[in-house]
Formats: C-alpha cells, sequence, structure tokens
C-alpha cells in the first residue's frame, strides 16, 4: 500500500507524539492534550463525513457523550477492562449514529445538518436530566454520593501514561478512516458525494454507505467520549451541549475536513487554545471571537481549511492526497 | 476645652483605627521575603454561580500575613484557578497547581465541580485541600478534602429543622441544582429528615446550565408544600425570589434558604417585600455578632481584598481556612514548611480549633469523611441587613452520626 507524503508526515509526527509529548508535558497540559486527542478523534469523524460525503454532523459532541456515558456504565457495573467497556462504548455509539442516521438519509444539506443539530440538543437534554453515571444504583448509575473509581487501562495508570495511550487510539481512528478511504467504501462515497443518483445506477447501496459513514464517525466520537471519560474519571453534561458540537463542526471546517492534519487543528484550537488563554490570564470564551474570526477565513479564502494552506504551502503534490 | 475635646476625638479615632487594624499571622509588621511557600486554591466563576469569594478572602488573609512576617520570613505564594463549572478545567488546574506548581496545600477552594473530580487526586499526591465553599458531597466525604462551610446539606436540613421546630412547617419542597452530588444529595437529605419527624418533603431540581425558575415555582407550588426552601447559588436563589414576588406568593408560603443567600448585598436585591419573610441559614456566625475573628476578617478584608469583594459567609470561610492553614504552618519545624507531607500531617494535626465565626470547634484528623462545622445560626431578612432568629444550633439528622462519633474520638464531644 502506497504511503502518501502527508501521509507519512502524519505517521512521524504521531510516533513523536506518543513518544515525546507525554514526557515533556507538565502536569496540567498532559490533561489538556488528552482532552484534545479526545476531541480529536470526535473531530476525524465529523471532518471524514463532510469531506466523503458532504453531510453536516451537528451531533458529534453529544454522540462524545453516548461513548462516555456508556463507558463509565459499564466501569461501574461491571469488572471488565478498560478497553472492553471503551470499544463496547464506541460500538453502542456506533449503532446509535447509525440509527440515527435511517431518517436523516433522504435529507441534505440544510435539513440534515438540521436533523443532527435537533439530535444534538436531545442529547443535552437527556445528559442534564439524567446526568453521567458515578456509581450509583439503578439504570442510570448516579448516586448522589462520593463517586466511584473509574479504571484506566493497565498501560495508562498514570496522566502521561494515558496521553500515550489515548494517541494511540488516535492514530488507529485515523488509520481507519484513511484504511475506508482507500477502499470500497471510499469509492461508494466519492461516488455518492458526486451525484447519488450515479452512485444508484453503478450499483452502489447508498443507504449502506451512508449509514455506514454515520456509525463510522459516531465509533470515533464514542471513542473520544470513552478516552474522554477515562481521563477525568467522571463526566459533566455542559460537556456535551449542543452548541459544542456547533463549535466543533464550524472548527473543523476552520483546520480543514479533508486532511488529518484538519482534525489536528480543529482539536488543538477547541482545547489548546483556551488552555493557553487560561494559563495567560485572558477569559478563555475571547477563543470564541478568534474562532469566528478564523471561520469567516476559512469560508472566504480557505476552502481547504488551515490544514489545506498548510499542505499548500509545502507540497503541491498536496492535490493528489485529496480525495 | 476646646483643645481637650479634640484631644479626646483623636484619641477615640486612633482606638477605632487600632480595632480596625487587621492581625494576621506572627503579625510582625515586616513584611516576609524570603523564598515563596507556594500554596494553591481553585474557586469556580461561571454561570451558575460565582464561588470565589472564599479564595479572595483566603488571598486577602495571605497578603496581610506576607505583610506581617509571613511564615518565619517566608512570604506564601497564593496560586488560584478558576475551573468555570468545568470537569475538564478543574481537572487541569488541579494538576497545574499539585504536579506543576507543586503546591504543598489547597486552600479556600470553592466549587460545585472541582472536589468532585479532584478528591481521588488530592489522595494520590496526599495533599490536604482546606476548602472553604464547597458544595458537593465529595468535600465533606473523602480523606483528603476538609471544609470550613457546611455544604449545602447541613446548611439546607439546619433551614428545614428550624422551619418546622419555629415556624411550623409541615410540608417542605426543597428547590436545588439537578447536579447529583448537590442537589439531589442536600434536598434527599432534607426529604430525610422531614420523613423522621413524620412530615412531608419534596425536591424540585432546575438546570444548571439553563434554570427556569418559573417552572421550579409552579412545580414547588404543586407538590403541596406549606414551605418552599431555597437551594441555589445567591444569584439563581434571588431570581427564584422575584419570580415568586410576582406571583404574590410571599405570604402564602413560609420562605426559608441555605446559605448563599446570607450575603450584605441580598436584602437590598431581595427589596422590602421579603422583609421578615425570608429565613436563612448562616453556615458560619454572623457578621455582626461581634467578637475578635469577626472584626478581624472585615478588618482583613478592607485592607487587603477589593473594595467590590464579597462579603459573605464564603469570604468568612476563607478568611478562617487560611487563618487555621496559617497557624498550623506557624507550628511546623521551618524546614519542613516545603515538604508536602510534613504540610499534610500538619493540617491532619489540627484539632479543636476555635473562632467565634464558628458555632463549634475546627478540626481535620485522620478520617475518611470531614465535616467539622455542623452547627449554625437562623437569620432572617430585615429592615435592610439580616436579624439573627436562632442562635447557634446543632442540627438533627442521621448524616450527622459518624462525625460526632469522629468527635468523640478525638475527645471534642
Amino acid at each position: 500500500m502506497q504511503i502518501t507524503r502527508s501521509g507519512l508526515v502524519g505517521l512521524i509526527l504521531a510516533a513523536l507524539a506518543i513518544l515525546v509529548l507525554p514526557m515533556l508535558a507538565g502536569g496540567q497540559w498532559l490533561k489538556i492534550f488528552t482532552s484534545t486527542t479526545a476531541f480529536a478523534l470526535a473531530a476525524m469523524g465529523a471532518g471524514f463525513m463532510y469531506a466523503r460525503l458532504g453531510m453536516v454532523s451537528l451531533a458529534q459532541v453529544g454522540l462524545m457523550g453516548i461513548g462516555g456515558w456508556v463507558t463509565l456504565r459499564l466501569n461501574h457495573a461491571f469488572n471488565l477492562p478498560f478497553e472492553a467497556n471503551l470499544l463496547i462504548g464506541a460500538a453502542m455509539t456506533s449503532v446509535l449514529g447509525m440509527i440515527l442516521a435511517l431518517p436523516a438519509l433522504r435529507m441534505r444539506g440544510l435539513y440534515l445538518a438540521l436533523i443532527t443539530l435537533m439530535v444534538a440538543g436531545g442529547l443535552e437534554i437527556i445528559f442534564t436530566a439524567y446526568q453521567f453515571p458515578n456509581g450509583g444504583d439503578g439504570f442510570w448509575g448516579v448516586g448522589t454520593s462520593f463517586s466511584a473509581t473509574m479504571r484506566r487501562p493497565f498501560l495508562g495508570q498514570t496522566d502521561a501514561g494515558f496521553l500515550r495511550y489515548a494517541l494511540v487510539v488516535a492514530l488507529l481512528g485515523f488509520l481507519l478512516i484513511e484504511g475506508h478511504r482507500r477502499s470500497a467504501s471510499g469509492r461508494a462515497w466519492a461516488l455518492i458525494r458526486r451525484s447519488e443518483a450515479a452512485a444508484l445506477a453503478s450499483g452502489v447501496n447508498v443507504t449502506l454507505y451512508k449509514t455506514w459513514a454515520f456509525g463510522l464517525s459516531g465509533l470515533l466520537a464514542g471513542l473520544g467520549g470513552g478516552v474522554l471519560a477515562g481521563s477525568l474519571g467522571l463526566l459533566d453534561a455542559s460537556t456535551f451541549r449542543a452548541s459544542e458540537s456547533v463549535l466543533l463542526f464550524a472548527l473543523v471546517v476552520v483546520g480543514g475536513a479533508r486532511f488529518w492534519l484538519g482534525a489536528v487543528i480543529t482539536a488543538v484550537l477547541y482545547r489548546v487554545a483556551p488552555g493557553l488563554l487560561n494559563n495567560w490570564g485572558v477569559d478563555a470564551d475571547l477563543a470564541l471571537v478568534f474562532f469566528g474570526a478564523a471561520l469567516l477565513h476559512a469560508v472566504i479564502t480557505a476552502p481547504d481549511g488551515l490544514a489545506g494552506q498548510i499542505f499548500g504551502l509545502f507540497s503541491k503534490e498536496a492535490a493528489h492526497d485529496r480525495a | 476645652m476646646k483643645t481637650t475635646l479634640l484631644f479626646a476625638g483623636s484619641l477615640m479615632l486612633s482606638a477605632t483605627t487600632a480595632l480596625a487594624a487587621p492581625s494576621c499571622g506572627a503579625n510582625t509588621g515586616a513584611a516576609a521575603t524570603g523564598t515563596p511557600i507556594k500554596v494553591g486554591g481553585i474557586f469556580g466563576n461561571a454561570a451558575p454561580g460565582d464561588f470565589s469569594a472564599s479564595t479572595t478572602a483566603a488571598r486577602a488573609y495571605f497578603d496581610c500575613v506576607n505583610a506581617n512576617g509571613g511564615i518565619g520570613g517566608r512570604p506564601i505564594e497564593y496560586l488560584t484557578e478558576n475551573d468555570q463549572w468545568n470537569p475538564e478545567l478543574a481537572a487541569q488546574a488541579a494538576s497545574k497547581l499539585l504536579k506543576d506548581e507543586k503546591v504543598v496545600a489547597i486552600v479556600g477552594n470553592g466549587s460545585f465541580v472541582e472536589m468532585a473530580v479532584n478528591a481521588p487526586l488530592y489522595k494520590e499526591e496526599n495533599v490536604m485541600a482546606m476548602a472553604s465553599a464547597c458544595a458537593v458531597s465529595e468535600c465533606f466525604e473523602s480523606s483528603n478534602i476538609v471544609s470550613t462551610n457546611q455544604g449545602p446539606l447541613p446548611s439546607t436540613v439546619g433551614a428545614a429543622q428550624y422551619m418546622v421546630e419555629e415556624q411550623g412547617a409541615q410540608n417542605v419542597s426543597c428547590i436545588g441544582l439537578a447536579i447529583p452530588n448537590v442537589g439531589p444529595w442536600s434536598c434527599g437529605a432534607m426529604e430525610g429528615y422531614m420523613a423522621g419527624k413524620g412530615l412531608t418533603g419534596s425536591s424540585v431540581l432546575l438546570n444548571p446550565a439553563s434554570p427556569d425558575v418559573n417552572s421550579a415555582l409552579l412545580e414547588s407550588i404543586a407538590s403541596g408544600a406549606d414551605t418552599i426552601l431555597v437551594n441555589l447559588p445567591a444569584g439563581l436563589a434571588i431570581a427564584f425570589l422575584k419570580a415568586a414576588e410576582e406571583q404574590g406568593l410571599g405570604d402564602t408560603y413560609k420562605w426559608a434558604s441555605s446559605t448563599p443567600l446570607y450575603d450584605r448585598s441580598v436584602p437590598e436585591a431581595l427589596g422590602a417585600y421579603w422583609d421578615g419573610k425570608m429565613f436563612i441559614n448562616a453556615e458560619l456566625t454572623p457578621w455582626d455578632k461581634g467578637g475578635p475573628d469577626a472584626t478581624n476578617w472585615l478588618a482583613v478584608m478592607d485592607a487587603y481584598a477589593p473594595a467590590e469583594a464579597a462579603r459573605d459567609t464564603f469570604s468568612q470561610s476563607g478568611y478562617l481556612s487560611a487563618r487555621f492553614f496559617t497557624e498550623a504552618m506557624l507550628a511546623l519545624d521551618p524546614a519542613k514548611l516545603d515538604d508536602r507531607a510534613a504540610v499534610t500531617d500538619a493540617i491532619k494535626a489540627i484539632k479543636g480549633a476555635t473562632s467565634d465565626l464558628l458555632c463549634g470547634p475546627y478540626y481535620v484528623g485522620e478520617a475518611d469523611r470531614h465535616m467539622p462545622n455542623h452547627a449554625g445560626t437562623m437569620v432572617v431578612v430585615k429592615g435592610g441587613g439580616f436579624e439573627t432568629v436562632r442562635d447557634c444550633y446543632e442540627y438533627d439528622s442521621p448524616y450527622f452520626a459518624p462525625i460526632l462519633e469522629q468527635e468523640k474520638a478525638l475527645g471534642l464531644r
């Protein structure tokens, strides 16, 4: 299998990040980078749906909440290892993503975006009303007293180890998308993006491949939610508001949905920029102003986002790496 | 004669100034200049409320200590972080303070979120958090957090107890926030108290992200309650009471609140409508009760805190946490001031410390739970201020049984 230049750069950077980042980062930045990695997983899901199929998902952070909820619930209910909780959480988010996709399949553009936004709003209400499991009794698992312990993976007991673990999960997520892009699914998605009628005429099962895309995007969001739950030990509804999903999607556009680097830039803008502002003693909400300006910049001058501009600067071959 | 009067006047003025001069730490009057001792603090300031009064007061006291000899000549460097009610930011703040800045203790914390996220980290890092504005169960049910304030559970139970015993309440509706270890925890204990007395209690929980006070009010009325107990941050509680005022419900129900409404600005914000109607539990003693700490707290705030800083229960609590911490540090071997384990041991050794701001003794001890402050005062909004209606009283709930056992074991009871 041929490795593109940008792919090679990505793999080298991922290896460097996995090896070096946990060693260099202090306590606060270990937490920030772990959150960043979790949101990078969600961002790559939203980016891939937008870039490959032209579908706008405004429920990605809400779906992260599902992954986090299931991971926490399993952790407190059974004595399964973290990996099992994480994978089951991601799989259930994926299934939910597919179920949500079914009524959305006939919609395109704005209407599809609105449906996903309503889903995000519904999830926000459910999370706020029922909260996240903390080791309590019953189906919802919410106790009013002390939170139970969240088990972490064997290789991620410390914050540094857990960041390394999260980065490996994110790398696997990227490879999963790349694998799909190069397979029959990728070709089917490319055809659907150009024309659903042409895809149907060519014998592509549009329903299956669209649903599969939603499922894959949900899987990545679920992984992100599970990683976040493992990092913090408990989750709060405020993290998974519908407005956060909208913000994440806007940053996906800013970062560049077509490239792996776009998801990284999205997550860095989403979590590292507010962290830096906090450290400088500036209100982190100021980041929203920068995000607004960046979105305008992306819409007006950079349709491929910041990642497109960066790749464009370094290599004329970037165009070949696009879908 | 005129000269004598002037002289007498000057003397009185000097005496008043002397009384108002803050007294802190070693009280040497000389500024500390040595290597700073790093101490951390985490507060929450975003919707649904600002809990920074505790860290502001703790900072004021530490500034006063630094201007008065510090700890053996070394100043306290007080590093504070805002968790913005966000678990991610709370975890980042604690990691920054404990792992990057390597603070020897956490003092004056005030949050809904921080303690729930960071309680395991405090234990793991063997650091003691002397919190001041705690509102979640983890503050009172973990080994490495001790709070000077009572939190919503005792304050709510105490308010309900007063309303039952002195105002004849039969059915109390508690208005709390839908955060499991805050609203359901504290309002649930109030329901337990009412059930234990053969009376009725119920809870109405608001979404902290988008609280709808009108719906909560209607739900509360529908419960058939005769008493409405507001257990919300001050800003939200005032909004709730304004909604009740618009409906003209002030005289139809009995009204009570947990401690957040015990703030100097509240009577003016509520207006004359609530005069004599609103009964509030104060977790610490009323600020006009007098006494060395009550006077010194205000003097420290006037001298070292911004003029607009809140002078409320959380501020009193922040001042006291900082004072108890400073005294423990002053008693510690100067060679061990940077040794977190030694500082933690010194804090855990605090026993039987007293203050006129507290109804009982303050202690820490080696235990899985800490709640040294579980007796309070009831006040009523009156004449643009507050009037004490029941002085220091112990709360009556099975929740306090293990705490009373601890106090017996420590010889405090």
